[in-house]
């Protein structure tokens, strides 16, 4: 053949060549463009014999794509050899191919004869050669193409976990039900780690079996994903309970793998936004418990203010001042002076037994039913009685008030008194000797032994002093937890008694204040003084 | 939650219609891919996905998705997915699947759009 035909020929041939090419690259798998090649081949050369073969790497074995019937002996015509091209004559195939691939794999063609039986001549050599390079260089954008593709799938999947992981934090703090909230984490690192499956074990303090099992999807055995030899785990413990959370088989398209750092990292990352949610929900329910306590605490501080009265009436020929120093937990001291009228006066200090609502409510029965029973003017011990009983039968069993009343008759100086299971009262005569007042009987409250209390007469003169005080004083702490105590309480009445009656009572309460130390108190302080004038 | 995964199929109206149930991973994809080449001949051009029971879906079973997607496409037919979850939803925008793909509220809404 003249070279000169040959070079217009094949000239003729570029296009197709180029359309070729174009054919080859568009391929979406490997079957794809050897089957192609196979057709571009078959129309340049006029094969009828034509088989083309496929191996993924030197040293594997050559796989024949496209043809039904192929005896795979026929290989040994492929060689083991680094030749490009071999050509026979007098066999079953004119030429056999080996063609390296840019990514170390290989293709095998072997030739069999032409259609009108004759060898291959140069031009058909020479148009071989042409579709060998272009396959190389379609096979190579076909490479790329697909390491595209799959470079933008993983960089949508990244970002899709950044997102999953972002969305996962913010839906796993809405929820406050804990079964909800286990079967989203689950469903997230699922999806995150592309994992087969995922389990939840959640244990109490150190038992070795789980008190609880989650798993996704539900159709998978726990024992199934705890010995997959794919597995990672992430651990937390909280309020007492461990929490494991396992993820089984990571996914490919060639069947499940090992999970990498980057999955440990996303585990890691839902079993914390699990944890700081339990935790968050915890925290909140504690909180809202404090708040109802705190919101129990300031009704029971208004109901014991209300009681407590703004100001003392006015005794003639009598100084009287009373103050209360509420403790930050409401308790359930009282004091009161109330006009019976005729110049007549019940003195009344009391403390309930207990803080918070109940002591103040039982403070409020006391209060009603002791403005009752003064009303019928009954004697104070039969007064006591009927207190007794109301509280005991109104209140639970640990519920118990000590309570004083003195009725005074203002113009005689007499005094009605008992002094149900209250501290001493404190009578300075004014000669200086004290008397302690306690007769009287248990706390209201008690027991209800139909036990009658005893009552006590006596008589204020112009000079004494009576004072009325609760524990809230004599215990009063200090921050090395050392009482006031009685003995100084005694000795600052008895050195103080000449003042005023409300100077006493404020000075009484700074000399405790001062005792303390700003240490804070857990009893209310009360306390009252009475003194005859004229 | 999502149990054993369960698909199935139909064709109405030359359109591929496909229901799932349960977690769409390898298997599911796989078995998507296969119902969907044993069952779309060539003059199948469009397919429904019904997703309703399907509430996760991780990477492997998307890429079976993109891979009926990419077929569809050279066919210059249209896929459609109804009754997807707000989660895989996003997903499958973030993924790129609605430059190939639409999304419908109903199937019934689907059929129209293909009509």
């Amino acid at each position: 053949m003249e070279k000169n035909h040959l070079v217009e020929k094949l000239s003729l041939q570029a296009e197709s060549f180029q359309e070729g090419f174009r054919i080859l690259e568009k391929s979406d798998t490997l079957e794809e463009i050897v089957n192609n090649f196979r057709h571009l081949l078959r129309v340049n050369l006029v094969i009828t014999n034509l088989h083309l073969l496929y191996k993924s790497s030197k040293d594997s074995q050559w796989i024949c794509i496209g043809s039904s019937k192929f005896d795979e002996s026929e290989t040994a015509f492929l060689g083991n050899h680094d030749l490009l091209i071999s050509y026979f004559s007098g066999q079953k195939y004119n030429a056999a191919v080996v063609l390296p691939l840019s990514d170390s794999s290989y293709l095998g063609i072997l030739l069999g004869n032409k259609l009108d039986g004759s060898p291959l001549n140069d031009f058909d050599k020479i148009t071989l050669q042409i579709l060998l390079q272009v396959f190389s260089s379609a096979y190579e954008s076909f490479l790329s193409q697909k390491k595209e593709k799959k470079l933008i799938f993983d960089l949508n999947e990244k970002i899709l976990q950044l997102n999953n992981l972002i969305d996962t934090g913010i839906e796993i703090s809405r929820f406050e039900n804990q079964g909800v909230l286990f079967e989203l984490a689950l469903a997230r690192i699922v999806t995150l780690t592309n994992a087969s499956a995922a389990l939840i074990n959640i244990y109490d303090n150190e038992s070795a079996e789980p008190k609880q099992q989650i798993v996704f999807p539900e159709v998978i055995p726990p024992v199934e994903i705890q010995g997959s030899p794919y597995k990672i785990e992430s651990t937390f413990e909280f309020n007492k309970k461990k929490y494991t959370f396992i993820i089984s088989g990571k996914e490919t398209r060639k069947g499940l793998t090992d999970f990498n750092e980057l999955d440990q990292l996303l585990l890691d990352a839902i079993a914390r936004q699990v944890q700081a949610a339990i935790e968050n929900n915890f925290l909140l329910k504690a909180s809202l418990e404090k708040e109802r306590i705190e919101k129990e605490l300031l009704l029971a501080a208004s109901i014991q203010q209300r009681i407590i009265p703004d100001k003392l009436p006015v005794i003639d020929g009598y100084d009287l001042a009373g103050k209360n120093i509420p403790s930050r937990e409401v308790g359930g001291d009282y004091y009161d002076c109330i006009d019976l009228g005729n110049g007549r006066y019940a003195l009344i200090i009391a403390d309930v037994a207990g803080k918070g609502i109940s002591a103040a409510l039982l403070v409020n029965t006391l209060n009603a039913a002791l403005y009752s029973y003064l009303e019928f003017n009954l004697p104070v011990t039969e007064m006591a009685d009927k207190l007794n009983k109301l509280i005991f039968n109104s209140s639970p069993p640990d519920k118990f008030i000590t309570f004083f009343i003195a009725v005074l008759d203002s113009k005689t100086g007499e005094l009605d008194i008992v002094n149900a299971g209250h501290n001493p009262i404190l009578l300075l005569r004014k000669d200086g000797k004290l008397n302690k007042i306690d007769a009287g009987g248990i706390g209201l409250g008690m027991l209800d032994l139909g036990i009658p209390y005893q009552g006590e007469n006596l008589v204020i003169n112009p000079g004494d002093k009576l004072f009325f005080y609760t524990d809230g004083i004599p215990e009063a702490m200090n921050n090395e937890e050392v009482e006031y105590s009685d003995e100084r309480m005694i000795d600052f009445f008895l050195k103080n008694a000449d003042k005023s009656a409300s100077e006493f009572i404020d000075r009484i309460v700074a000399d405790v204040n001062f005792y303390v130390k700003g240490a804070p108190q857990s009893d209310d302080i009360t306390s009252m003084l009475l003194k005859r004038i004229g | 939650m999502s149990g054993e995964f369960n698909v199935q199929t139909e064709i109405r109206d030359n359109t591929f219609l496909i229901r799932t149930e349960g977690y769409i991973n390898n298997t599911a994809g796989e078995r998507i891919s296969k119902l969907f080449s044993e069952n779309s001949a060539s003059e199948i051009k469009n397919a429904i996905f019904d997703l309703e029971k399907s509430k996760v879906i991780n990477s492997i079973g998307i890429s079976y998705l993109l891979e009926v997607i990419e077929l569809l496409n050279e066919r210059n037919g249209k896929i459609i997915f109804v009754n997807l979850d707000p989660s895989i939803e996003k997903t499958f925008k973030i993924m790129g699947l609605f430059q190939f793909a639409q999304v419908s509220e109903s199937l019934d809404a689907a059929m129209q759009q293909l009509a």
